[in-house]
């Protein structure tokens, strides 16, 4: 496709624009209008009061990551490092480890997402073959006044998990 | 010498050739799974079918020999379709376990299926299930559900170290590899099916959950566990080695390593020495750098001159011994050969009894009076003769008490690696650099100069250096003149300096290594080799290790 | 001579420490809060003692709380002396303005009536450049360094425009004592129209606002250092070694509006209503503070409605058209004082 040039004409000053003052006038009679209408009559203002107020998120917010749960209530992740692999911020740390029941084999013995570092993408939920974490809670970074806490863990990521509807190990298995 | 047409290419191959080789030599692929270049044909996996001309049924690449006039089509519709089936026959019970398979991102299976298949399932009945995470001795786990029945496992054990440990047990969908009952599968070369199975069934204790593979960076280089210096390739992972793996070399190990080398890296890793000491001075310093020692080192050489002596260690490159040996004799040391035991264990596979990876280089670069060994050095050290004695190596093969043997010794002196208990008693350590962390060459017992390659950084940083760096400065301090900058320079030096390393060079020496007294002529096959590595085994990426992505780390 | 002494001192706290100091604390939370409505915005609003909140006044006492505990922070500097110094040579002059400015008719709401009040002010009004220059310059910093110059070379264009400005006021009034000024524009033109300064030198107070502004180093003039975006000469300093050099500019706005309105606004004269004492002496007060708030308020809608300037932009602004326009000023005023004079003889 040839680019096509839309030459822009700028517009030429007048000397009422030019010349400041009209001008000037004007936008001071703009914002002394805006002030005494907030000020005294009615409220133009946009602000919410955020922690008594809050507002609704669209469906697709991606929030605080959680890690979902078998029917057992153990963590659903079986530690396949796809969602590691995926993170673009390399801020997912996984630990895998042997399960004693062989039919679970894997799980994260240590799973930690630096908050900190994580750019909120999405791209681990995307990854993840097992439906095992996600980003659905809705729930902000919290803030706190180290660094460490931002370091979640495992038992963290799980409090907000829940069950998944999904059948763990495919439908065969 | 039948001429064949593979694909429409012509090509003239020996008698006895088969197809799957001709094609090889062609460049075309064709998928396998029990074909191993190592082991005898089995042909049962049924992959690598191909379409011959005039044939009623497809033939089984890896197993139908070339004859003349043979027309070979590997890319047809129905073979297509054949390898479509195949793989989902292959695949009707398998689990699909990829996120917990330890094999996933190497696995042969994985690669078949998203080049040759991608279709999804259309079994509606419950899988057949097997044993999961079976112990099949103290290093291997079987998962029988994952196992594609290609038999490589079983005629490793029948035909390369004969002990025949693996079977195949019951019939149809219900056959599962085990040992026989009551036995384990332990014997020296055991990890070596863990690597020749396609799939995920047989993965190693050792590294199991460890690392996913694909995060891993790749370094050739050369097992200094034993003096045959087998090819292997290091993985590792955030500066930190997670295995070794064998690589192929015709003219040392084939595609196998034995397990202790294999495991050898723990070795490396867990007893490091990585602070400098010295105990001999009170330093008003709070800390004391490896400069600081090796200039106390190097006062003490001088001052004892001839009174003093070197201990080498037979495994270190010969960069290292160059170097070591120039400064010895500038000092007037008396100098002994060293090391680890040379009584290990021995068989005709693998394994040497010289536990040690360059007693043949050393020698070579020694000249033609061979160094005493560790016997005369505690004979002349038990008679009071050095006053200052220099250690290369935190391993020495020496006797139960090595204080009491040095107690008249007045400055012990050590570049150490890894601990040992010379290194406690010793008054001067100087920490080194482990084999993994540097370049350099070393001969094996056949007297192949081989390259061992830089897999991880120098850790930590300032603190560590290769032997050869520690002995520049010790000889600076000690007033000689000392140029060599890198481990490529001392070589060269080598060369110029020794016949039988005559036109080498660090590229010339390759992957594959050179003779000695070769004249920097390569005596192998490098075409008929390529063709020899396992044709299913995945490429790796191969590291280098100052331009890693931010990943790798 | 005490009582002159007891007398002087009572009438700077009286002005400077209940007055000035107060509304250029209450300018920083108004400040912040007039932005806000200006932008549809709700404003500070969090600081609460006990539960009240009270539109969040209490920011003030926060944000002393917290100058006064942040770190105080020293440069590497080789001038340490003169960077503890700099904060108190920005804010002394600024404060000394008041010391001329006529609160109210009479001796009492005037600290010293200095026959040359006028001039004092731009005499005293120039020197705040040294406080930036010096601070910046010791706090061994280049970005500090860069904003200081830019400061300078602003103050003093347009210093100059400022003072030509006022000469129109003088030839009027024929008087630099600020006393008399306000009281000569107590009468009324024609009977019916007070003899402001804006009503009689419109041209003056608008180039009058704008070099002040300028001088103020306010929007749309904040090169010299723009909070959040320009590195300017204060940035080494932190603490209350800041809060002294924002204050400065705050009680430099309330300069600016004492002066202004003395100048241009008839001072404490209500309009319309002659004489003194008693209740009107009280509410002639007010006045003045009212006019002072109002100007005060003038500044900062100001600061909230225009963007910034270009650097050009402002050298060419000061020496292309405010200094031809103030000098333009001054001869009109001469041929109409001309005409008028004659007349009147
Ligand atoms: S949201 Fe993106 S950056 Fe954050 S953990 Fe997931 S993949 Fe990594
Ligand atoms: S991708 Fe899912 S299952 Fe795999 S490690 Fe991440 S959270 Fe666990
Ligand atoms: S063997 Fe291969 S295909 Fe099977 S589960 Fe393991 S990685 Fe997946
Ligand atoms: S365990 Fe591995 S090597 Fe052995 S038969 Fe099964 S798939 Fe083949
Ligand atoms: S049958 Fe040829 S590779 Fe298995």
């Amino acid at each position: 496709m040839a680019a096509t040039v839309r030459p822009v004409q700028r517009k030429e000053f007048k000397f009422r624009e030019s010349s400041y003052l009209p001008e000037v006038l004007r936008g001071l009679a703009i914002t002394t209008r805006q002030f005494w209408r907030n000020l005294v009559g009615q409220r133009d203002i946009v602000t919410l009061q955020y922690p008594e107020v809050k507002k609704r998120y669209p469906n697709r917010f991606r929030g605080r990551h959680r890690l979902m749960l078998r029917d057992d209530g153990q963590v659903r992740c079986v530690a396949c490092m796809l969602c590691s692999t995926a993170c673009p911020a390399n801020c997912i740390h996984i630990v895998a480890a042997e399960h004693t029941n062989t039919s679970i084999e894997k799980f994260p013995q240590k799973f930690e997402i630096d908050l900190l570092v994580c750019i909120y993408c999405g791209f681990c939920e995307e990854a993840c073959p097992c439906d095992a974490i996600r980003m659905d809670s809705g729930r902000h970074s919290l803030p706190t006044f180290s660094r460490s806490p931002q370091n979640i863990g495992k038992i963290d990521l799980m409090e907000i998990g829940s069950l998944s509807i999904a059948k763990q190990g495919g439908k065969n298995a | 010498m039948p001429t064949l047409k593979i694909d429409g290419q012509e090509i003239q191959v020996e008698k006895g050739t088969t197809i799957l080789q001709a094609a090889q030599r062609l460049g075309i692929r064709i998928p396998t799974f029990c074909y191993h270049p190592g082991l005898s044909i089995a042909a049962n996996c049924r992959m690598c079918l191909v379409e011959v001309a005039k044939s009623p049924k497809p033939m089984p690449a890896c197993h139908a020999q070339c004859a003349d006039g043979m027309e070979v089509f590997t890319n047809t519709q129905k073979v297509q379709e054949t390898q479509k089936a195949i793989l989902e026959f292959i695949l009707l019970n398998h689990p699909v376990d990829c996120p917990i398979c330890d094999q996933a991102g190497e696995c042969v299976l994985q690669d078949n299926y998203a080049d040759y298949s991608l279709s999804p399932s259309r079994l509606f009945t419950k899988k057949v299930h097997k044993a999961k995470a079976k112990p099949l001795g103290p290093k291997i786990i079987l998962d029988a559900e994952r196992c594609i029945l290609c038999t490589r496992c079983v005629r490793f054990g029948d035909e390369i170290t004969k002990t025949g440990e693996l079977r195949v047990m019951s019939r149809g969908e219900h056959s599962e590899i085990t040992t026989f009952p009551g036995k384990t599968l332990d014997n020296p070369y055991s990890l070596n099916v863990v690597d020749i199975c396609p799939v995920g069934a047989l993965t190693s204790i050792d590294f199991r959950f460890k690392r996913r593979v694909w995060f891993m960076s790749a370094t050739r280089s050369v097992c200094t566990e034993c003096a045959r210096g087998c090819n292997i390739r290091i993985d590792s992972f955030q500066n930190k080695i997670e295995r070794y793996v064998p690589n192929y070399n015709p003219k040392v190990n084939q595609w196998w390593i034995c397990d202790s080398g294999r495991m050898s890296h723990t070795r490396w890793t867990a007893n490091r020495v990585t602070e400098p000491r010295n105990t001999r001075t009170e330093s008003s310093k709070t800390a004391i750098s490896t400069r600081d020692v090796a200039d106390e080192m190097a006062k003490a050489l001088v001052t004892s001159g001839k009174a003093s002596a070197f201990v080498l260690d037979a495994s270190m490159p010969n960069e290292d011994a160059f170097v070591a040996l120039r400064l010895a004799r500038a000092v007037g040391s008396r100098l002994y050969l060293g090391g680890r035991a040379q009584n290990g264990p021995q068989d005709e596979l693998l394994r040497l009894a010289d536990r040690n990876a360059n007693r043949t280089g050393i020698s070579a670069i020694a000249g033609p009076s061979p160094l005493p060994g560790l016997a005369e050095f505690q004979k002349d050290v038990a008679s009071g003769a050095f006053k200052t004695v220099l250690f290369i190596g935190g391993e020495h093969e020496g006797p139960d008490k090595w204080a009491k043997l040095l107690e008249k010794v007045s400055v012990i002196g050590v570049l150490a690696d890894i601990r040992s208990d010379l290194v406690d008693i010793a008054h001067i350590v100087i920490p080194a650099a482990v084999p993994q962390m540097r370049e350099g060459t070393v001969v094996n017992s056949h007297g192949r100069v081989q390259r061992i390659r830089q897999a991880i950084r120098l850790e930590p940083a300032g603190v560590v250096f290769p032997y050869w760096r520690i002995l520049k400065r010790i000889a600076t301090t000690a007033g000689l003149e000392a140029t060599w900058n890198s481990e490529r320079a001392i070589f060269g030096e080598i060369v110029a300096s020794m016949p039988q390393f005559a036109e080498m060079t660090y590229d010339k020496l390759g992957d594959l290594g050179l003779p000695l007294g070769s004249n920097g002529l390569s005596d192998v096959d490098v075409d008929a080799a390529t063709r020899n590595i396992d044709p299913s085994a995945p490429q790796y990426r191969k590291t280098n290790i100052n331009s890693r992505m931010p990943w790798q780390h | 001579m005490l009582e002159l002494i007891l007398l002087s001192v009572a009438k700077v706290m009286g002005i400077v420490m209940v007055f000035v100091m107060a509304v250029a604390a209450l300018l920083t939370w108004i400040e912040r809060k007039q932005s806000a409505l200006i932008q549809n915005r709700v404003g500070p609003n969090r600081a609460s003692v006990a539960g009240l909140r009270l539109g969040g006044i209490f920011h003030l006492a926060a944000d002393a709380v917290k100058m006064l505990t942040k770190e105080d922070f020293d440069p590497e500097t080789d001038n340490p002396l003169m960077f503890r110094l700099a904060p108190f040579l920005a804010v002394v002059p600024v404060m000394l303005l008041f010391a001329v400015i006529p609160f109210g008719p009479g001796e009492h709401f005037l600290i010293s009536n200095v026959g040359v009040g006028a001039l004092f002010i731009l005499a005293v009004s120039s020197l705040g450049v040294y406080g930036s220059t010096i601070g910046a310059w010791a706090s061994n910093n280049n970005f500090a360094m860069l904003g200081s110059i830019r400061t300078t070379a602003q103050m003093i264009s347009y210093e100059v425009s400022m003072g030509l400005n006022l000469v129109g006021i003088f030839m009027i009034y024929e008087s630099v004592n600020l006393q008399d000024i306000v009281i000569e524009q107590g009468s009324l033109i024609w009977g019916w129209l007070p003899a402001w300064g804006i009503v009689l030198q419109p041209l003056a107070f608008i180039l009058f606002m704008t070099a002040s502004i300028a001088e103020t180093k306010r929007a749309p003039f904040d090169l010299p250092e723009g909070e959040s975006e320009i590195v300017g000469y204060f940035v080494e300093f932190s603490s209350m070694r800041f809060g002294l050099l924002a204050l400065s500019e705050f009680i430099g706005i309330v300069a600016v509006g004492a002066t202004a309105a003395v100048l241009f606004l008839g001072g404490w004269q209500i309009p319309w209503v002659q004489g003194t004492g008693g209740w009107l002496t009280v509410a002639q007060v007010g006045a003045m503070i009212l006019k002072t708030l109002f100007v005060v308020w003038l500044q900062m809608a100001i600061r909230w409605t225009l963007p910034r300037f270009r650097y050009d932009q402002l050298m060419r602004l000061g020496w292309q058209y405010l200094l031809p326009l103030s000098l333009l000023n001054i001869f009109i005023t001469g041929v109409v004082l001309m005409f008028v004079e004659q007349g009147r003889i």
